[in-house]
């Protein structure tokens, strides 16, 4: 382990802020069931493919190795573009090997942590905050979250630099610290999805039970047990489906759908 | 009173850029709120364009493209229901009534974009093959043709045809069906918020569901202020997970492990 730092130059930098930026806008562009992300991550290292690799034998080689299935979360992929740029520029064509192993490594645990945290977690709490203020006419809450989503945008920014600065000592260094982030944003998301049940889901009982003289509002019977009791039982139902063999979102959504129609036609909800 | 032909124009603009967005910046393509807010400035009605996207986005709340699932598009939904349900004046239970299938049909769409790309893909192979660096860059930009068709299109036909079938719509929907869309527009959240429960490791964190539930529904904190107890939570999770972290360090670096294991077991505690 040596510590001397890495100063990179400016022409560095600017490279580094090129693959960047075309991993911005191509990652995904390319996206196909074959190989997924395998042509976005060749666009965004193709410049530097070219300047390192001036034997035109070499320079295919690496096209058709960066060319292979890839598949990672686009917030945070750009880190192993760094480390791997970082690698190549070093070692050159010997590092092939090396290269494939890193990005097959990494991909998939790349995945799981920017999923989670930019694909579930935040897209949660700032759409549960955003959609409850839209239903009551308040467009603050939309506003915020696309003041949130230009800051991610940002944020995205100087992470391939990093990646190419820290090299593969991040993955060893920041790994407990991402895992505690990732942990909390857990906690958070969970925290919110709480409320959403009680706040978003409208299903209240309107039937009543007529007895002689005797008056029983379902409804106002139900509150006394829990407040919300039919948004609860609701997605602990769906809960339990989903956890059932071939039942996707789409089916769930239709089987809502009819469920909600039926119901509501006899007056059962509303 | 209908749609304007600038007004088709620029949603049909609006719809393919948005998966481009989604596939690049992230800044409103990926959510239903933020596409309904633009589909509302477009159609000169803001209140009807959150209502509309505010409604879908608790339907999706959970619903992610992890590994290049195709899931109901209500991104799409709520440029549609938006344009709809400010042209006809029926207001949001028509929207959602419109916008959920279209969601749901789209999914082909998605499927047949990411299908067609795979051909691109094969294009670049051979670019590598000759050696065309420009051409390799090309080949893979143009997979973003596919992609913005696949939603410009549907978009075009579906604003062009619905002034026309919007009255015939409009004239015969029974009463059971829209009072039943506007029970499902209620009780679809349930399905996001199911998936979420899945997708998060809920077991792990249940006692923060309850946490979240019991502010919401009994003590009726509206949803910012619910995310910031969530936030306080967090960071006092990360925070104690910290310390944990560095006595573990330090007892490592000391290199006698007795008796600071049992530490690990109570750091949920509080």
């Amino acid at each position: 382990m040596t510590t001397t730092n890495t100063k990179i130059d400016k022409q560095k930098v600017k490279e580094l802020h090129q693959a960047n930026r075309r991993w911005l806008w191509g990652s995904q562009i390319g996206w196909n069931y074959e190989r997924m992300m395998a042509s976005g991550y060749l666009y965004a290292i193709l410049p530097e493919l070219t300047r390192l690799y001036k034997d035109p034998d070499d320079l295919k080689t690496m096209m058709a190795t960066h060319n292979q299935f890839f598949n990672t979360n686009p917030f945070i992929g750009q880190l192993i573009i760094g480390m791997d740029m970082a690698i190549e520029e070093d070692k050159g064509i010997s590092s092939k090997e090396a290269v494939i192993g890193l990005k097959t490594g990494l991909m998939g645990p790349f995945a799981g942590v920017g999923d989670t945290i930019f694909g579930v977690i935040l897209p949660t709490i700032f759409g549960s905050i955003g959609a409850y203020m839209a239903l009551s006419g308040n467009v603050f809450g939309a506003l915020l979250w696309l003041a949130v989503n230009i800051g991610l945008l940002f944020m995205r920014y100087p992470l391939l630099k990093l990646g190419y600065v820290q090299g593969a000592k991040l993955v060893g260094e920041f790994g407990d610290k991402l895992n505690m982030l990732t942990n909390s944003a857990i906690l958070l998301g969970v925290t919110v999805v709480g409320a959403l049940i009680p706040t978003v889901v409208k299903a209240n009982v309107p039937f009543v039970y007529r007895s002689g003289k005797v008056t029983l509002k379902m409804q106002s019977m139900l509150n006394q047990i829990m407040p919300s009791l039919v948004p609860v039982l609701l997605v602990a139902l769906v809960y339990w489906l989903l956890g059932k063999k071939n039942v996707t979102s789409t089916k769930m959504i239709i089987f809502v759908l009819v469920l909600s129609i039926v119901l509501g036609a006899f007056k059962i909800l509303g | 009173m209908h749609i304007a032909i600038w007004q088709i124009l620029v949603l049909t603009v609006l719809a393919g850029w948005m998966i481009i967005d989604q596939l690049t910046l992230v800044l409103i393509g990926n959510y239903p709120l933020l596409v309904g807010l633009v589909a509302g400035i477009i159609m000169g009605d803001i209140k009807t364009g959150l209502a509309v996207g505010g409604t879908l986005q608790l339907m999706v709340l959970g619903v992610g493209t992890y590994g290049g699932a195709s899931v109901p598009d209500f991104m799409t939904g709520a440029i549609v229901g938006t344009a709809f349900a400010v042209a006809s004046g029926k207001g949001l239970s028509f929207a959602i009534g419109l916008a959920v299938p279209v969601g749901l049909l789209m999914v082909q769409l998605d499927v047949l974009a990411r299908f067609t790309n795979t051909y691109f893909q094969h294009r670049v192979d051979s670019k590598i093959a000759e050696g065309d660096v420009p051409g390799v860059s090309r080949n893979i930009l143009y997979g973003s043709i596919p992609w913005s068709l696949s939603r410009a299109i549907p978009v075009f036909i579906m604003l062009t045809l619905g002034n026309s079938v919007i009255q015939i719509i409009l004239k015969d929907m029974p009463k059971w069906l829209t009072s039943g869309l506007s029970v499902a527009g209620g009780v679809l959240p349930v399905v996001g918020i199911a998936i979420l429960l899945r997708y998060l490791p809920t077991k792990q964190y249940v006692n923060y569901l309850i946490i979240g539930f019991v502010l919401a529904a009994y003590i009726k904190v509206p949803m910012l202020g619910i995310a910031l107890v969530g936030l306080a939570m967090a960071i006092a999770y990360y925070k104690n997970n910290e310390k944990l972290n560095e006595q573990k360090l330090a007892t490592a670096t000391n290199s006698n492990s007795d008796g600071v294991s049992d530490d690990d077991d109570d750091e949920y505690e509080d």
